[in-house]
């Protein structure tokens, strides 16, 4: 039995962080249907889930293989290079250093892509779109399971963030179902920055506890952490917007 | 084979997309590893060496990354 203070924060980081990869893959299959049909957009999407479930039958029976602690400190190593990395890019964006991500300019681009595509090798292949949306599902799927992995495997939670990361594909799937096109009014780079923070609280997290740290105040210490990186993040993003805006004048 | 580059390249990607950003945050859980493991201290202050570290890198990340944006942006066009 899960307590709230214990899964709520892997189902809300899974379905995140889930929100902004799908979002991604969307645009893509999108930009394939768009083009050449809906049948090569959703043999592509089947044939990556279907990969991507059985990379996970096949590695995540070897988690329960390794050692408790040195599956925390591995996975919590992970997490910090992933959610830090993230975490930089959303306060370069939010301080204007980087810029946004833009969907519809994402969805222009691939369609112009594989227009050229099509065009160079002849109309009649379809396995050129169906490999397009199979790699954007594929390696945007890969981060959700390194994702649900990392915030569910040192508690046992890898159901509850899997249901997160079911949410966030549904609820993609339902607003791309009814808009029927990009999805850039997601506000991605908020999303990010939430998401950021969440996965380095969690890195912390586990790698104290894989080096044998007993945090005070056990999983609530979580909320400390993030609260802690949204600060930093947030001054952070206020430092670099300042001697960039000075020198771009 | 593209399809299996890409992969690599995205799993590379997902944790080393800035090597000095990885390099500084493996040298924060190296010395809060060092110090509970070797040096013998109480884990906690371990913890707070490893938050602390943490919070320092990704302030640190943030903020030289515009000193380098804008270096290249003040930088004459034929400089390479």
């Amino acid at each position: 039995m899960y307590t709230w203070s214990t899964a709520a924060p892997a189902i809300s980081a899974a379905f995140f962080a889930s929100l902004v990869e799908v979002v991604e893959a969307f645009t893509i299959v999108l930009a394939v249907a768009t083009l050449r049909g809906w049948r090569p957009a959703a043999l592509g999407t089947a044939a990556a889930l279907a990969t991507l479930g059985a990379i996970v039958l096949a590695l995540g029976p070897l988690l329960n293989l390794v050692p408790l602690h040195l599956l925390q400190l591995v996975i919590g190593i992970l997490l910090l290079l992933f959610g830090i990395g993230w975490l930089r890019k959303a306060a370069l964006r939010a301080a204007g250093v980087i810029p946004l991500h833009d969907e519809d300019a994402i969805f222009a681009r691939e369609t112009a892509d594989l227009s050229e595509e099509v065009k160079r090798r002849g109309a009649s292949l379809d396995w050129i779109a169906g490999i397009a949306a199979f790699k954007a599902v594929l390696l945007e799927g890969l981060e959700v399971v390194f994702i649900v992995i990392a915030v569910g495997a040192g508690r046992g939670l890898i159901g509850p963030a899997s249901l997160g990361a079911l949410a966030a594909c549904a609820l993609v799937l339902l607003a791309g179902a009814i808009v029927h096109r990009p999805l850039a009014r997601v506000p991605e780079n908020t999303l990010k920055f939430g998401v950021g923070v969440m996965l380095s609280a969690f890195g912390v997290f586990w790698t104290g506890e894989g080096l044998g740290i007993d945090w005070p105040g056990h999983d609530l210490a979580l909320f400390v952490f993030a609260i802690l990186f949204l600060g930093t993040g947030l001054l952070a993003a206020s430092v670099a917007r300042r001697p960039f805006a000075e020198t771009a004048k | 084979m593209t399809i299996f580059k890409d992969v690599l390249a995205e799993l590379f990607g997902m944790f080393v997309g800035d090597a000095k950003l990885s390099a500084a945050i493996l040298g924060v859980v190296a010395a809060a590893a060092l110090l509970i493991e070797i040096a013998g201290v109480e884990p906690l202050i371990g913890g707070g060496v490893l938050l602390l570290g943490c919070l320092a890198v990704v302030l640190e990340a943030v903020r030289r990354a515009p000193l380098s944006a804008a270096a290249t942006l003040a930088a004459p066009p034929n400089q390479s």
